[in-house]
């Protein structure tokens, strides 16, 4: 499903309504460059978590924010991850799957650890317009986004 | 009152000896830039590694530079978060067991409380209330401190760090880590009225924003050199001295207004500023100046107690300390831990 945002609000209304349709235990996986709205998606989704937007800000430099709760939830970036070791001293597979909720920033650094996972992708279109592709959302809350 | 302050939350490792929250007897912090400076970035498992090697050699040399058994130590204060979680774990569980074998008393700090009351390890300290500008990689936040332990939150940044917007900035321009030096250094040999970058005002609010100028920069490479993945590489080396001035004073100025702005709206006149990029010598040329047309006081520590450091730990230890605010063995760290 491709889907295009004309700015921060509407992006962070998308990551909402994604948000929404996720259970514990799933996985979302975003791909997208710098400023291709990442962290601003993932805002959205945090909220329908309960998470207040304030609360979510970038996570390059811890890489990994936990936001305890029912499921709790990680935000996680990997902008800095450079290779399997690092991704396994981060912590980052005991985030991921069980109980909680994960959004994962630059994820193409997972590896070959994105299996069954819901798969965004960011794309700067030019000014505050940005292209987002959704894919691996059930086929029913597909048609409802 | 002789506190050790232990201080593992980022890519130093650091251990201090500080006399009644504010005498330094020794400081001692293990810098990691050689190896990071390859990787662009701090790397968790690198740097968790380096502090498992690190923390032994560092607290012994500040033990020995403060010529004190363990014995001799009032507590000891770790900071057990904000930061990255592996290395956290490493400063918590040597300093828990420490506490345990030697009988004293163990303190739990948190980092951005660390960097409020390291002014107060300066021969002239601020006195209460004051405005604490925390700028660094990580946080970017304004709060009023009350007292010791009282601190309200008045801004913060809603997305990337000031410190971090440095770091992204020189790896799209191809240069090392960490950013901020490099770049204030390069600055100055650039015209910072070259490049118009956007600067987030965010009137209304103590708040700030320093995502889109990041993109500002990363689009403006891209209008140059046709691609990003070139970046730099493509660019004349005046251009990425234009480049770093023009970027360094919007975010410069957004800091200066923003300081301005609170100093104002909360009638406080002394400000206090610290973190890695409180080092920044535009931000401390300009802060003072702005301080002086406000006649307000502005409180920057020496640059080695705006970086990460265990003494400004040692030194925010003592009131939790004398409060009987003890950490027990079950304390744990955490990679998100609001003030």
């Amino acid at each position: 499903m491709k889907l295009t945002s004309d700015g921060a609000a509407r992006t962070e209304e998308i990551g909402y309504e994604l948000g929404k349709r996720l259970k514990a235990g799933d996985t979302v996986a975003l791909f997208g460059d710098l400023g291709s709205g990442k962290t601003t998606l993932t805002r959205g989704i945090a909220r329908a978590f309960g998470i207040a937007r304030r609360d979510v800000t970038s996570a390059s430099f811890t890489i990994i924010a936990e936001y305890p709760g029912d499921p709790p939830f990680f935000h996680i970036d990997l902008y800095r991850i450079e290779n399997e070791e690092d991704l396994e001293g981060a912590g980052v597979w005991d985030c991921l799957g069980r109980n909680s909720v994960a959004v994962v920033e630059w994820a193409e650094k997972l590896g070959c650890g994105i299996k069954n996972c819901i798969r965004v992708e960011m794309t700067d279109a030019g000014d505050d317009r940005r292209e987002i592709s959704i894919e691996g959302l059930d086929e029913e809350d597909r048609n409802n986004l | 009152m002789l506190i050790l302050g232990i201080d593992t939350s980022c890519d130093d490792t650091s251990a201090a000896v500080v006399e009644d929250g504010g005498r330094i007897v020794s400081n001692i912090v293990s810098g990691q830039s050689d190896i990071h400076m390859k990787y662009g970035g701090i790397v968790p498992e690198l740097a968790s590694r380096r502090h498992i090697e690190m923390i032994v050699p560092v607290v012994e040399e500040a033990l020995e530079k403060a010529g004190l058994p363990l014995t001799g130590l009032s507590a000891v204060a770790v900071c057990h978060g904000p930061g990255l979680i592996g290395s956290l774990l490493i400063g918590c569980s040597f300093a828990k067991a420490l506490c345990y074998s030697a009988g004293i008393p163990l303190v739990a700090v948190n980092h951005l409380e660390g960097h409020i009351l390291s002014p107060f390890l300066d021969a002239r300290p601020p006195e209460f209330p004051f405005l604490s500008l925390i700028v660094s990689g990580g946080h970017t936040s304004l709060f009023v401190a009350e007292a010791a332990g009282r601190y309200r939150e008045i801004g913060r940044t809603r997305d990337d760090a000031a410190g971090e917007a440095y770091d992204k900035v020189s790896k799209l321009l191809g240069l090392g880590y960490p950013g901020g030096p490099i770049i204030d250094r390069l600055a100055g040999d650039g015209d910072p009225a070259s490049i118009d970058f956007p600067r987030a005002y965010l009137p209304g609010t103590l708040d700030f924003s320093f995502s889109g100028l990041k993109t500002a920069v990363l689009n403006f490479l891209r209008t140059q050199s046709g691609s990003a993945a070139r970046g730099a590489a493509a660019l004349p080396p005046a251009t990425v001295s234009d480049v770093a001035a023009s970027f360094q004073k919007a975010v410069v100025d957004v800091l200066v207004r923003k300081t301005e702005w609170a100093i104002k709206k909360m009638g406080i006149r002394s400000v206090a500023i610290s973190g890695g990029v409180a080092a920044n010598s535009e931000l401390r040329r300009r802060m003072k100046e702005m301080a002086g047309d406000r006649g307000a006081e502005i409180f920057i520590p020496a640059v080695p107690l705006c970086t990460d450091n265990a003494a400004m730990i040692a030194a925010a230890g003592r009131h939790h300390l004398t409060e009987g605010d003890i950490a027990g063995p079950d304390l744990n760290p955490r990679a998100y831990l609001p003030l």
